[in-house]
């Protein structure tokens, strides 16, 4: 009548509990050995799942509060001030850094959930469970990625959106939107390969869209490179320095100021702001009286 | 029977324009228009997006100085014109506000304060940085004895050319600016060298222990000043650069621009 097999599950423990019911009513000493027997029976694996659930529940509060001393420890809530996601955080009466605190919280929770369940050998969701497991650190990378994606846009794109303010040109605040977007789509992409999703369609997609970037970036930037990469040495190696006398192509005068990108040449009340560039492909004449 | 508050209804009767300086958020809110006009806002940082506004470089102790800075500032933007008369709210012995002073806006007041900062050649930052360093070397000086420095700002390559070495550049291959937190040590412990730092526009510190060469006719500095003030005087009415001097015998801090003693600052009061 009352299953002894060494892995009772939870199945037999309750159809033994259900044959137990008063209705049948074997005599009443039988009716109190079941219960301590089914007590025997059942401690030494759920007792253990229940603990593991108790612990599960303890590490994750834990991981909760250390994590998110470290997060506040480090300075990431002011980081993050003001961005999108913190405000559509704090209008749902959270934080991004509880939200972060609290997802490694979950994880570590559903995982001992997890382990409890299969020490417990639940069987029929054993399968599921296995899976499941497999699945969730994958995921709880990708949700960490997604998150860490949309805070990074966000303030990615405040802060170019800072550095813009003194130039006032409207077509200017295209640039930050553009900055945001590419770090949330890279994020997503690692994210949708993180769950196993088929991205190479949208690698082919970064790519070009990486490949666009430089390709016209060095075309647009060309002369301005040539001329840091030139300021540099000029700047290091001082061929010529303030208040010398030059000659630059068919400029000369008096050396005013030497920056990366452009050396301001002065004579009779004109000022030339003369490309680094020029002093390499032209040759610099220093005029000694 | 008159009020007390008659008193400053006559100050501020008929004015062409109210000016406030260094106001806090409430009291530009209560004053930002005054008979539909707004008013002009004269402070370090334009807290409140002031319409009219007039940037101080430094927050001048003398109340003097800073209405004359406010006033020329607000004629180059063509807030007031010649012949004016406005109500300036300043505060004479606190931060707050706590006097109304009327003056007229004339050319004749136009010292050059403002035209010192904003219309020289160097930026008005690099302008403004000197001064920092200028008053911080006469506040504590160096070692505790006073010093004497002469730093010549902006016009670079003309004065290096009026100018000759008097031993090695230190600044030679460096490219220090001022405003660099590490600067004011550096030029503290250089300041015991004799001669000029010369600066140039963009506030790199081209050279120290430069003897100046001006030609020094016709320049106009009150007697009883030093060889050093005269130098910095001289240099700049033969170049563009302005000159900013920490006399050491009385530890004042002068500015000079075309040959003229436009300021004069005491150290003491920063």
């Amino acid at each position: 009548m009352i299953d002894t097999s060494p892995t009772p599950t939870v199945e037999s423990v309750l159809s033994a509990a259900v044959r137990a019911r008063p209705g049948t009513l074997p005599p009443l000493q039988s009716a109190g050995e079941v219960v301590r027997s089914a007590l025997l029976s059942l401690p030494a694996r759920l007792w253990l799942a229940l603990g593991v659930v108790v612990l599960a529940a303890f590490l994750g509060y834990l991981v909760v509060r250390v994590n998110r001393r470290i997060l506040v420890g480090a300075g990431v809530p002011e980081t993050i001030e003001g961005t999108a996601f913190e405000r559509t955080a704090r209008e749902f009466g959270t934080s991004t850094v509880s939200l972060l605190a609290n997802l490694s919280g979950y994880f570590i929770f559903i995982l001992g959930l997890i382990v409890a369940l299969t020490i417990a050998r639940v069987e029929y969701i054993a399968a599921f469970w296995n899976r499941t497991a497999g699945f969730l650190p994958s995921l709880f990378l990708a949700v960490l990625v997604l998150i860490v994606g949309l805070v990074v846009g966000d303030k990615v794109e405040l802060l170019i959106d800072e550095r813009l303010r003194g130039v006032k040109l409207p077509q200017a605040g295209i640039l930050p939107g553009i900055a945001k977007w590419s770090v949330v789509f890279i994020a997503v992409l690692i994210a949708l390969g993180q769950i196993g999703v088929d991205t190479v369609a949208l690698v082919v997609l970064l790519a070009t869209y990486g490949f666009a970037i430089v390709l016209f970036g060095g075309l647009a930037f060309r002369d301005l490179l040539a001329s840091g990469a030139a300021g540099f040495y000029l700047l290091l190696e001082q061929p010529y320095s303030i208040g010398d006398r030059v000659r630059i192509g068919d400029t000369d005068g008096v050396v005013q100021e030497v920056s990366v990108f452009v050396t301001h040449v002065e004579s009779d009340g004109a000022e030339y702001v003369v490309p680094n560039r020029r002093a390499f492909t032209e040759g610099v004449v220093r005029i000694r009286e | 029977m008159t009020s007390s508050a008659d008193l400053l209804a006559d100050l501020a009767a008929d004015v062409d324009g109210v000016f406030l300086f260094s106001p806090t958020g409430s009291t530009y809110e209560d004053y930002r228009e005054v008979d539909g006009e707004s008013v002009v806002v004269v402070a370090q940082e334009n807290d409140h997006d002031a319409e009219h506004y007039v940037e101080l470089p430094l927050e001048f102790d003398n109340v003097r100085d800073r209405i004359r800075f406010g006033v020329e500032g607000a004629m180059d933007h063509g807030f007031c014109a010649d012949g004016d008369v406005v109500a300036c709210a300043v505060g004479v012995f606190g931060d707050s506000i706590d006097a109304v002073i009327r003056t007229p806006v004339t050319e004749s007041m136009h010292s050059g304060i403002y035209d010192l900062f904003a219309n020289s050649r160097p930026d008005p930052s690099v302008v403004r940085d000197v001064f920092d360093v200028a008053i911080e070397l006469g506040k504590k000086g160096q070692k505790g004895k006073p010093v004497g420095a002469l730093f010549v700002v902006g016009d670079a390559g003309k004065v290096m050319n009026k100018s000759r070495p008097l031993s090695y550049n230190p600044f030679e291959k460096s490219h220090v600016h001022v405003g660099d937190p590490i600067v004011n040590v550096m030029l503290k412990e250089f300041s015991r060298l004799d001669g000029a730092f010369v600066i140039s526009d963009s506030g790199k510190i081209v050279s120290a222990y430069r003897y100046l060469e001006p030609g020094a006719e016709g320049v106009d500095i009150p007697k009883g000043l030093g060889a050093r003030h005269m130098a910095g005087g001289a240099i700049t009415r033969d170049t563009n650069a302005i000159a900013i001097v920490l006399s050491e015998s009385d530890g004042l801090v002068r500015a000079f621009k075309r040959g003229q003693l436009i300021l004069e600052l005491d150290p003491e009061e920063y």
